[in-house]
């Protein structure tokens, strides 16, 4: 039988790629109008629950009076005695000064305690002891040692970091292949030699792991520390903002904490990807 | 009394040397510790308490409870709202993470909002529901709620993600449907995953109960230490400090036992 040759001619190798990608590139735009879509439902039901006075406007603010306060509260220090900018700041000063100390005494020690069997004996009791102790439960004891300033609301941010880095340095260092090690040994080097060379790099993985870990519980802790104990900060902005009854004021609050957690954690997995660009 | 001999090079001998210091080396670290919180304590300046002080006020709390709970009348309380938000969190958070994680439509379209609401610290929304539901104790458990709702989320939606392709190859190559697929390949091959997000959830939701509790509470183990910090109290402080990390330690314990009973295989991955 003579088939019509055009209905059963195959696609070639470079029509199908094209067919493939057209239709991998059509779902992948249906899945960001979907996304976006999803986001707009939000906040318009948000928006019209509030404006046909479904949710009282007295708990919940309006989408769009948030963002008009958002612009508003760059100049304007009222109620909470401080502007926007200010907030951000003293919240950033706390948060960078802890997380980056945790991240300089904590990985170090977590390598060493990963790679020296004897400090690891020494130092793994003390740590074990201290860990399961919540960092928000520091607080009161901290203030009573350091005061109220910044050293105080540092070192519970730093104790919030520090765990995760610790862990994972550790672990990570342990995980380095046993056959690395067995060839840095017959070329000849030293212990150390091979701790720096191969153990830290290949546990480098793991260690960022353990800061990203540590950026999420640094900036949680500060604004717990903040609202229990401040006098700026994002976190002393909200607990303001339920003081004056102004649920605006929280959930801007709310919101740049939310927007600033994403931004360093975009940060950092640029580092990352800077860093460990050999890895991949 | 005849010993043995055993003959040893020296480099054995060094080893054993080695051994036994290690196995000395952990009682001189905690010996050190419990030195340093003495040395902090017997500063007169500092009002740092004492061990003997901590102890002493353990006693007395047996005998005298504060707000008619005792010492474990309060730890109760605190587990009690961390028990009732994890089994929320769990059911709501493990069904949602499947949705998300299997379905791409689904993800689509509550993925964005769930990761802009991932994006705030749980202890940030402690303010808004105290001015919406008061200080009672549904707030409390919302809060611990939200706290444990993410981590269950994340890790189950990403367990569900990355089920291995081959294992859905195989589900399609005998006829599988969609439902088998979910319940007998995709959510067995998850549950590691899955058990790490109860895991982190536990240990979320018992850190933010005490943070909950000392933001305005009337019981839990978080109000005995706002209690201590503001009637000058520093041992109760010390005193709750210490019964937190020791439950926290058990909570941990307790979860992975049940790892242990519920999906056996999953122990020498995590090892």
């Amino acid at each position: 039988m003579n088939h019509s040759e055009q209905t059963v001619r195959r696609l070639t190798d470079k029509e199908r790629i094209a067919k493939v990608q057209s239709e991998k590139r059509r779902t992948a735009y249906q899945l960001t109008m979907l996304s976006i879509v999803g986001i707009l439902a939000f906040l318009l039901i948000w928006q019209l629950a509030v404006y046909s006075g479904l949710l009282s406007s007295r708990y919940v603010p309006m989408p769009s009076d948030v963002i008009r306060l958002l612009f508003e509260k760059w100049s304007d220090p009222n109620p909470d005695g401080a502007v926007l900018g200010v907030h951000i700041l003293s919240s950033l000063q706390v948060a960078l000064t802890g997380f980056f100390l945790a991240i300089i005494i904590g990985v170090p020690l977590g390598l060493l305690m990963g790679w020296f069997k004897g400090f690891d004996s020494f130092m793994r009791p003390i740590f074990e002891i201290l860990r399961p102790i919540p960092p928000v439960s520091w607080i009161p004891i901290t203030i009573i040692w350091l005061g109220l300033g910044l050293q105080a609301k540092a070192f519970i941010v730093f104790f919030s970091a520090f765990v995760p880095c610790v862990i994972n340095a550790y672990t990570g260092i342990r995980q380095t292949s046993e056959i690395l090690i067995n060839v840095g040994k017959i070329c000849g080097a030293s212990n150390f030699t091979i701790f720096r060379k191969i153990g830290i790099p290949s546990a480098m993985t793991m260690i960022f792991a353990g800061i990203r870990v540590a950026l999420g519980n640094a900036w949680a802790t500060l604004v717990a520390a903040e609202m229990l104990a401040a006098n700026a900060g994002l976190g002393y902005m909200i607990q303001q903002g339920r003081s004056f009854a102004r649920p605006d004021i929280i959930i801007l609050g709310i919101v740049i904490i939310g927007t600033l957690g994403v931004i360093f954690t975009w940060i950092l997995e640029r580092v990352e990807g800077k860093v460990l660009g050999w890895k991949k | 009394m005849k010993k043995e001999k055993l003959f040893l090079s020296e480099y054995e001998h060094k080893e054993l040397f080695r051994k036994r210091i290690y196995r000395f080396l952990p009682v001189l670290s905690i010996l050190l510790l419990l030195c340093l919180w003495l040395l902090a304590s017997s500063n007169p300046m500092s009002r740092f308490p004492s061990p003997a002080g901590v102890w002493e006020r353990y006693l007395k709390i047996l005998e005298k409870p504060i707000k008619d709970l005792g010492l474990l009348g309060h730890i109760w309380a605190s587990l009690k709202r961390v028990f009732i938000a994890l089994a929320f969190a769990w059911t709501l958070g493990i069904s949602f993470g499947i949705l998300i994680g299997w379905n791409k439509k689904a993800n689509a379209i509550f993925g964005p909002i769930f990761t802009a609401f991932r994006a705030v610290p749980p202890l940030a929304w402690v303010p808004l529901v105290t001015m919406w539901f008061g200080i009672g104790e549904f707030p409390k458990v919302l809060i611990v709620f939200v706290g444990a709702l993410m981590p269950v989320v994340v890790n189950t939606q990403a367990g569900i993600s990355n089920v291995q392709r081959e294992y859905l190859d195989i589900g399609t190559i005998f006829h599988a449907n969609g439902r088998q697929m979910l319940f007998e390949i995709a959510i067995p091959s998850a549950l590691d995953a899955i058990f790490a997000g109860i895991r982190n959830s536990t240990s979320a939701g018992w850190m933010v109960v005490l943070a909950a509790e000392m933001l305005g509470g009337k019981s839990g183990v978080g109000f005995l230490i706002v209690r201590g910090m503001d009637s000058g109290d520093y041992e109760l402080c010390l005193l709750s400090m210490i019964c937190i990390g020791v439950v926290g330690y058990l909570l941990a314990i307790v979860i992975q036992l049940l790892e242990r009973i519920i999906c056996p295989w999953t122990t020498k991955k995590s090892n």
